[in-house]
């Protein structure tokens, strides 16, 4: 028992058993039901999409840690696979496989890795890709495929609302719960998304304020333009958006009312292009935008410190 | 609702699993006591080699007034003063007793008829006799009484707080770090005698109520405490929300009173005075059978059989090694607790006046560190309302005025901030060095 050899550590000693790789697939968890929504909707086109994504995503991460910053590969965190699940989930599922992979490199290529790899983008790599090729290839991202449906396409409640084809009062709630309206692969049924959202909640990964706070702020500019809310909640991609997106840690504040005005304003933002902007969808752009601005949230926004300054002490 | 801090903490596993029974720990045949077993100056050797001291004499007197004498926890002959290894690896000065065979058997048996004795529940009125607050100061100063919580700030200079007029004496038992349960088994076992411990610092202090604070993970010493405050009517038994750190001592403050310390203030400027429950129990001891502060209470537990993991009275001086334990695989040997306890590397080194428990668990090699995700759990977690991710990152990048303006010499190094870093930063250690190095 003389002088045994002893491990010499600071403090604290104990650490917690969460870990950054635990919170990507608690997310790839809760996004389960959405991919699963999408593969039974719109079957093999989707899986190639997905895979496709997911692929591409991995292996620019490989290839840029192994041949540009001669790492060791960051594939274990997960969160390459992450971003591949949610970029294919943002696209339209009869989009050509190769602008799946151009959106990888932007995404994974530009977004991420030339930011410095994990947690020092500022902007959410997936988003970007999908604006990118929103932006690059506007027909082929908006021509949404009707779910069971081979072969036929039809618009969204957005586009069809914006163009004035139809009412938005007139639109039913139940089938865009549910998932049988055209879009994104994603996007279409509110209830996976939801069940996502309750299971991120329940393993505490995500927190329940920009999700609510971004369809507050939604919902209050819904109010103001005479548009049913529900229907702009359930449409589009602001349910995936608010609860997969705009939550990504790296993007979003530090501090819970930092993270009430993100969310707002994201809801803010998202509804005046919706009702007023050219496009008929603005979720991928308001939480852009609002990337952008988390630094200068996190710079005015501080936590509450405990100690009031010296001259203020109670007696 | 329970009193508990408003901002942060955290919930890190209990692993309270050590038994609440306290066993006597055979007396060493060699101590070795360190002068510096305090915050503030050593003290000073009045001994020589070769002298014969007695268990409770004095061989070291206090070396300023921020400081305590130190006591011959065995009677024996004063083999060495020298540099002995402390458990973290470093030198200090100390005073090494060796006692031959009849003398250790004359303390043993002097050790037992104590322990026993304490078991009689003196009334204050009885103890107290004559002596008032300047007296019993200097008595609990004489007995060389500490912060025995670990901060190991002379007592006696905490209780003399006249000029800020305190108007309450806090004693804390929230024992808030994991696994430890030395206090906790002192309240269950001596409840009287701790809490008449608590009236004595109080008349000290001239302040006029106690309140204990105790986390409500500890339902039998709370029940104690009750039963025994039943005719003290200056002791409100205050049981606490089991919250890390709701043992620290800013947060403990405002939990049971509702006022916040001022950044860079002391207690007292809040009019309270903290002391942790074994120092109240050793004041007791002091008051009630001049005995002075030559044993504590340690908890040896952690990844070790589980009929292993006990109390024990051990004497001061007395090698860690000494204790009966076991080491797990890749082990650490904590003083203290696992959240803000320090690593020891010789286990031949001396149980001193901070040590409340010997935590003997597994190097947990199962994580890597991983970039920071700005995930916000050190914010959340942060019990003083810092941003633990900013300040590190400023003493990572020297930014020592950053560091400062973020206001770094708040941080109490609790630990909360890395215990719950997904990533496994580094977060406090960078924030340590923020600390001492943004100090104008």
């Amino acid at each position: 028992m003389e002088n045994p050899r002893l491990i010499f550590s600071s403090t604290p000693h104990v650490r917690t058993t969460n870990s950054t790789s635990k919170a990507m697939l608690h997310v790839i968890i809760a996004l389960l039901p959405a991919v699963a929504c999408s593969l039974w909707y719109f079957r093999l086109p989707a899986l190639l999409v997905l895979l496709v994504s997911i692929g591409s995503c991995m292996a620019i991460e490989w290839g840029v840690t192994r041949f540009m910053f001669h790492r060791k590969n960051t594939l274990t965190d997960c969160s390459a696979i992450l971003t591949g699940i949610l970029l294919a989930l943002n696209l339209p599922s009869t989009l050509p496989l190769w602008m799946v992979v151009a959106g990888a490199v932007m995404a994974v290529g530009v977004a991420k890795m030339a930011f410095g790899g994990l947690g020092c983008n500022i902007f959410n790599p997936a988003l970007v890709g999908r604006v990118f090729l929103l932006i690059s290839f506007p027909v082929a991202m908006t021509t949404w495929p009707v779910p069971l449906a081979d072969g036929i396409t039809g618009p969204t409640i957005l586009s069809m609302t914006k163009l004035g084809t139809i009412n938005a009062t007139d639109a039913q709630l139940m089938p865009l719960f549910l998932g049988f309206t055209g879009g994104s692969m994603g996007e279409v049924s509110a209830a996976a998304l939801l069940l996502g959202f309750i299971y991120l909640l329940a393993v505490k990964v995500i927190r329940w304020h920009i999700p609510v706070s971004i369809i507050a702020g939604l919902a209050a500019i819904d109010l103001i333009a005479g548009y049913p809310p529900l229907i702009d909640i359930l449409s589009g991609g602001l349910l995936l958006g608010a609860i997969f997106m705009a939550t990504d840690y790296v993007t979003s504040p530090m501090t819970k009312k930092g993270m009430v005005l993100y969310g707002l304003l994201i809801g803010l933002i998202t509804a005046v292009i919706r009702r007023w902007g050219a496009y008929p969808e603005g979720m991928s752009f308001a939480i852009l935008i609002m990337n952008g601005f988390t630094p200068l949230i996190n710079r005015y926004i501080r936590p509450q410190r405990f100690s009031p300054r010296r001259k203020e002490a109670i007696a | 609702m329970k009193h508990t801090f408003k901002i942060g903490g955290i919930h890190p596993a209990e692993n309270k699993t050590a038994s609440l029974e306290i066993d006597l720990q055979p007396l060493p045949t060699t101590v070795c006591l360190p002068l510096q077993q305090h915050i503030g100056a050593p003290a000073k050797a009045i001994v020589k080699r070769g002298d014969k001291v007695t268990r409770g004499q004095i061989i070291a007197d206090p070396g300023g007034f921020v400081s305590a004498p130190v006591h011959a926890s065995i009677s024996g002959t004063v083999t060495a003063i020298e540099n002995v290894i402390m458990p973290d690896g470093r030198t200090a000065p100390a005073v090494v007793i060796k006692a031959d065979e009849d003398e250790h058997q004359a303390d043993t048996e002097a050790r037992k008829v104590f322990w026993v004795k304490i078991d009689e529940e003196r009334t204050l009125e009885d103890i107290i006799g004559n002596l008032n607050a300047d007296k019993l100061r200097a008595k609990i100063a004489g007995a060389g009484i500490v912060g025995l919580g670990g901060a190991t700030f002379p007592s006696h200079v905490k209780l003399n707080a006249k000029d800020a007029a305190p108007d309450t004496l806090i004693i804390n038992g929230c024992e808030c770090e994991p696994f430890l349960r030395c206090d906790d088994a002192l309240m269950c076992r001596w409840p009287h005698q701790t809490l008449e411990g608590a009236r004595l610092l109080m008349r000290a202090s001239g302040v006029k109520r106690v309140i204990v604070g105790v986390e409500d993970n500890k339902p039998r010493a709370i029940e104690a405490l009750v039963k025994a405050s039943e005719d003290m009517p200056e002791i409100e038994i205050c049981p606490v929300k089991t919250k890390y750190p709701q043992g620290g001592e800013k947060q403990l403050i405002e939990a049971l009173t509702g006022r916040r310390v001022a950044s860079g203030a002391l207690p007292a400027s809040a009019g309270v005075i903290v002391n942790n429950i074994a120092t109240a129990f050793a004041a007791y001891q002091a008051i009630a059978f001049d005995e002075p502060l030559i044993e504590r209470i340690i908890t040896v537990t952690g990844d070790i059989p589980a009929d292993m993991r006990r109390n024990y009275i051990v004497a001061l001086g007395t090698p860690f090694s000494e204790l009966p334990f076991t080491l797990p695989e890749n082990a650490m040997a904590i003083i203290g607790g696992p959240m803000m306890g320090r690593s020891a590397v010789r286990l031949d080194a001396p149980v001193t006046k901070g040590s409340s428990g010997l935590l003997l668990i597994s190097h947990p090699t199962n994580y890597e560190t991983q970039p920071c995700v700005r995930c916000a759990e050190c914010v959340e977690a942060c019990p003083m309302g810092l941003e633990p991710y900013l300040i590190s990152t400023y003493g990572r990048l020297r930014h020592w005025d950053d560091a400062r303006n973020a206001g770094v010499a708040d941080c109490i190094e609790c630990g909360s901030c890395s215990y719950v870093c997904p990533s496994h930063r580094p977060i406090l250690d960078f924030i340590r060095i923020a600390k001492i190095r943004s100090r104008k």
